[in-house]
């Protein structure tokens, strides 16, 4: 490729491949078809300059999911993040041009790595945090005349209208299911908690498995809160977009109308729209 | 939100980089600070506290914004959903200007989320100004277009990096934003006069230029913004006030990011370099 032109787009686009392959990949045989297409000076070698680029993609990329998983590296420290996410770009690599989206199989990806069954809550932890990352940045609930109506109107419907009638959940809310006592652990690595309980960090792992709800309320306050087998089974039946009249048939074990006052009171029920 | 919402959309003077943390001190003072430019790229989800904030900062302050994720200079097709999310942020927030870089970010529709280089060509002039034509037309407004700092250069460039500037200048009718610090590095790093760059640079397309500090390492110097601005990049700073005017400037500070005030100190730095050209 070194006496290559480049002089069409099919030019461009293999020494922008090979310079790919390069980054992620440091073996000799593959980074020896860009080495070629660079100047060598006397400071620094081809492969010493692709390695300025590949520790700087490196180095932010692993910022980014840092910041998506902060309990993660605490859990495992910030070397063995660093090595777990350099081996997770080669699998998957980023295929949005939003770096906040990319991170995505990583809870998956944990559950499968060979040197992390030793945290068997691991990958859960990595799940928990990205649905926090999914409820901070997902869309406000709006009103408008054709879609998300207020509470407050339910009372103004006619009966057909009523029949059309369907509640919406507040469009931040995710459900998380965990073996263990996930919301504790990701509680307990909290900076405020250390501040608050210094030295209180231990967390039973046979507290027992946990249903979670992970959302963000109408202020952008953050909350992570555990729900009951029939608030999870309700929320769940919500999210895999079941009508209203057919939630009231589940068996619950509570009166049902006593799980729609605890998720109208929460705000997770932001309003309703009229579906014909 | 509607236009009479907001405040001018002009900027002028010596701006700072809008970062996290300092949202707080901001809402808590209103400095005096004459513009904010906000990372594009952190603003493309659909909602959230990010936007939410950056909504509340605009309503008191003009802002720019700037991003990575354009890859102009990428082999690749424009990713249309990536300029649907930013024309809806445009509209949204109504900045002065939007940027990018001179540079690829993605190839076959993989994403390294960082700015690489690629060589000067008479092909890749051409190439690049006709995405940032398509970008253009896409956004519905000129974009300026920002020089790179880089480590490596390509045996296939057959021109200078100022002389691919003025190619794409022309051809596309883009804007600049001139990095006096990208332009130094990359100076130090290949060899060539950076007071060379700045007097090939057209006058009239330099619409904003962007301080910041670099490191020093072993055999070469690298962008992290994360310092002061050094002696020589304000000295080719004076230089560029001299040659282009009183072009709108913005400190540009992103890896350990100081407190606010001493952002604020090096503004001041640079107004007083601004006022003495008046």
């Amino acid at each position: 490729m070194g006496d290559q032109n480049i002089d069409t787009l099919d030019a461009l686009k293999s020494l922008q491949d090979a310079f790919y392959q390069a980054i992620f990949d440091a073996k000799t045989a593959t980074i020896t078809p860009t080495v070629s297409t660079i100047i060598a000076t006397e400071k620094l070698s081809p492969a010493e300059r692709i390695n300025i680029y590949r520790g700087s993609i490196l180095g932010g990329i692993t910022t980014a999911l840092t910041n998506i998983y902060p309990v993660c590296v605490k859990l495992v420290g910030e070397e063995y993040f660093t090595r777990m996410v350099s081996a997770y770009l080669k699998k998957y690599p980023s295929s949005s041009a939003d770096l906040g989206r990319y991170g995505e199989h990583l809870p998956a990806y944990i559950a499968k790595f060979k040197p992390a069954e030793a945290l068997p809550y691991f990958s859960d932890v990595a799940q928990l945090e990205l649905l926090w990352h999914y409820a901070f940045n997902a869309a406000e609930d709006t009103f408008s005349d054709h879609g998300l109506r207020p509470l407050s109107e339910l009372q103004d419907l006619t009966e057909q209208q009523h029949s059309m009638m369907e509640f919406c959940l507040n469009s931040s809310v995710n459900l998380c299911v965990s073996s263990y006592p996930v919301n504790r652990i990701w509680r307990v690595n909290q900076d405020d908690y250390q501040e608050a309980f210094p030295g209180e960090g231990r967390v039973d792992l046979n507290e027992g498995g946990v249903k979670l709800l992970v959302w963000r309320t109408a202020d952008f306050t953050m909350r992570v809160d555990e729900l009951s087998d029939d608030e999870y089974q309700f929320i769940a039946a919500f999210l895999r977009g079941k009508r209203f009249e057919d939630i009231l048939e589940i068996p619950f074990r509570q009166p049902v109308s006593d799980i729609l006052q605890r998720c109208i009171q929460m705000g997770l029920i932001v309003g309703f729209n009229l579906n014909p | 939100m509607s236009d009479n919402q907001f405040k001018s959309q002009l900027i002028q003077g010596v701006g700072l980089g809008l970062r996290s943390s300092h949202y707080q001190e901001i809402f808590d003072t209103k400095p005096d600070v004459p513009w904010f430019e906000l990372l594009s790229d952190n603003y493309m989800s659909e909602g959230g506290l990010p936007i939410h904030r950056a909504e509340k900062i605009r309503q008191d302050y003009p802002i720019t914004l700037h991003g990575v994720g354009m890859s102009l200079a990428s082999a690749d097709p424009l990713n249309l959903d990536y300029f649907s999310r930013l024309k809806t942020l445009t509209q949204r927030l109504q900045p002065a200007y939007v940027s990018d870089h001179l540079a690829w970010v993605s190839t076959s529709g993989q994403y390294t989320h960082d700015l690489l280089p690629f060589p000067y060509t008479q092909f890749t002039v051409q190439h690049v100004a006709d995405r940032i034509s398509q970008v253009q037309d896409i956004l519905g407004r000129e974009i300026l277009v920002e020089n790179p700092s880089s480590y490596l250069e390509f045996q296939a460039t057959d021109m200078t990096e100022w002389e691919f500037i003025q190619g794409i200048c022309e051809k596309s009718g883009c804007l600049l934003l001139l990095d006096i610090n990208n332009i130094y590095v990359s100076a130090v790093n290949h060899g060539f006069d950076p007071y060379e760059y700045l007097q090939a640079i057209p006058i009239d397309r330099v619409k904003e230029m962007h301080l910041a500090g670099y490191e020093k390492m072993d055999g070469y110097l690298f962008d992290t913004h994360g310092y002061r601005v050094h002696p020589p990049v304000w000295d080719l700073y004076q230089a560029a006030l001299m040659r282009f005017g009183q072009v709108p400037t913005l400190i540009e500070w992103d890896t350990d990011v100081p407190d606010f005030e001493t952002l604020r100190s090096e503004a001041r730095k640079a107004e007083a370099k601004m006022k003495e050209v008046a």
